[in-house]
């Protein structure tokens, strides 16, 4: 985690070059509020205040390069704090987006290719999907009170669409069973898509407006192809 | 958080053609019209805290004029006698280190130094049960547990608290 602090050249200072972006980044008094109130500070050497620096001098490579804006949750902590209000977490993210996709850390940019290649981040086919739903369906209807219940994917009409976070289909299926439970129980007409049925979108995380697009898109064409009257949004 | 946020930038038209509702008004709309029943008594003798999470607080706040503070607490007060809150909550709460897309960065290492403050606030409670309402705090939680040497905590999630003290 810990590696050597280097000094910021500031002849590759370019004022100009993040103009354009709007989150007030000049405005910054410099008061340090944010550093002290951020978990993350000191990591690679950098915090908050250091980045909306970085930003009002221009010095993208030096942001870009820096693993902080992965670590940085732009949980908002910061903004929250800030006297000036600047829009930190927004800041990070664009900062995030400037990256060559390649680059982006870990799984989450191959995720995300997954997600717009076959509708899920697992890229799990439509028939494993709907068996797992069934499978834990069938669970669900052994235990007393549940008799009779079955999963509604694809119900025309519904009430409720609901999304499904992938991590339900991969290795916590358990944790499917509990708003299913409580639809059963209220009596709510509501309904599963077997396709585009991601309820994440790290479009979000990566800074990919355009793969957000698209993700919440699909939700929108499901809602509209199985006429269903309310979205519950993803948890 | 991302999809509603999706849709009030990209697709604003549907948010006429449609009803949305969180998972909080969801929840709330079926116990006050008495379409489920909860037992306050499954969970007697257990300690329970909530976490807000980030997304459903500050950033809920400053993108949608709302942020979900009181809407998980009246839900926790129907199905529990015994929980306290932790230090901080609400706009000055601390991200569990989970959030923004961490988890699959790798940065494994990072992701626990920066939940060190957190995992602070939860053993100060002294509480048996962690109930939230987010995903990704959910996971980020299951795996600070080994870490930071918090083996009973049991970690759950808003709907599933609900959903284990249905009367049905």
């Amino acid at each position: 985690m810990k590696e050597a602090q280097k000094i910021i050249d500031l002849n590759q200072a370019d004022p100009q070059k993040f103009r354009s972006w709007n989150f007030l980044q000049d405005f910054c008094i410099t008061c340090g509020l944010c550093a002290s109130s951020c978990p993350a500070s000191g990591i690679d050497g950098f915090d908050p205040r250091k980045v909306v620096r970085m930003v009002s001098l221009g010095l993208e490579q030096e942001l870009v390069d820096s693993k902080f804006p992965w670590i940085c949750t732009m949980c908002g902590k910061c903004e929250e704090v800030c006297p000036m209000q600047i829009n930190i977490p927004d800041l990070v993210r664009s900062i995030r987006g400037l990256r060559d996709r390649d680059k982006v850390p870990g799984t989450l940019h191959k995720g995300l290719q997954a997600a717009l290649k076959t509708g899920n981040n697992l890229g799990l086919p439509k028939d494993d999907f709907i068996f797992i739903l069934e499978d834990v369906g069938e669970e669900i209807a052994e235990e007393p009170g549940f008799e009779g219940f079955k999963v509604p994917i694809d119900k025309k009409g519904a009430n409720v669409l609901t999304t499904v976070h992938n991590k339900l289909v991969n290795t916590q299926n358990e944790d499917l069973k509990h708003w299913w439970k409580i639809f059963y129980a209220a009596g709510e007409d509501w309904t599963i898509p077997s396709d585009n049925w991601e309820g994440t979108n790290w479009g979000y995380f990566t800074g990919d407006d355009e793969a957000m697009k698209t993700m919440t898109g699909r939700i929108l064409e499901n809602m509209r192809r199985l006429e269903v009257k309310t979205l519950l949004w993803p948890e | 958080m991302s999809t509603r946020s999706g849709f009030e930038k990209h697709f604003p038209e549907a948010l006429n053609e449609f009803a949305f509702v969180t998972v909080f008004d969801l929840m709330i709309q079926y116990i006050k019209e008495g379409r489920i029943k909860l037992d306050r008594t499954r969970f007697a003798g257990v300690k329970a805290t909530y976490h807000d999470p980030c997304n459903y607080g500050r950033k809920s706040q400053r993108l949608f004029g709302h942020a979900y503070y009181e809407e998980p607490r009246w839900i926790m007060d129907q199905c529990l006698d015994n929980w306290v809150e932790m230090y901080p909550t609400r706009e000055n709460q601390l991200c569990c280190g989970g959030g923004g897309g961490t988890p699959p960065t790798g940065y494994h290492e990072e992701r626990f130094h920066y939940s060190r403050w957190k995992a602070e606030s939860i053993k100060a409670t002294g509480a048996d049960m962690l109930v939230v309402p987010c995903h990704s705090c959910h996971g980020q939680f299951n795996a600070m547990k080994k870490k930071f040497d918090m083996p009973g905590l049991q970690v759950k999630y808003l709907w599933e608290l609900v959903a284990d003290c249905l009367v049905v």
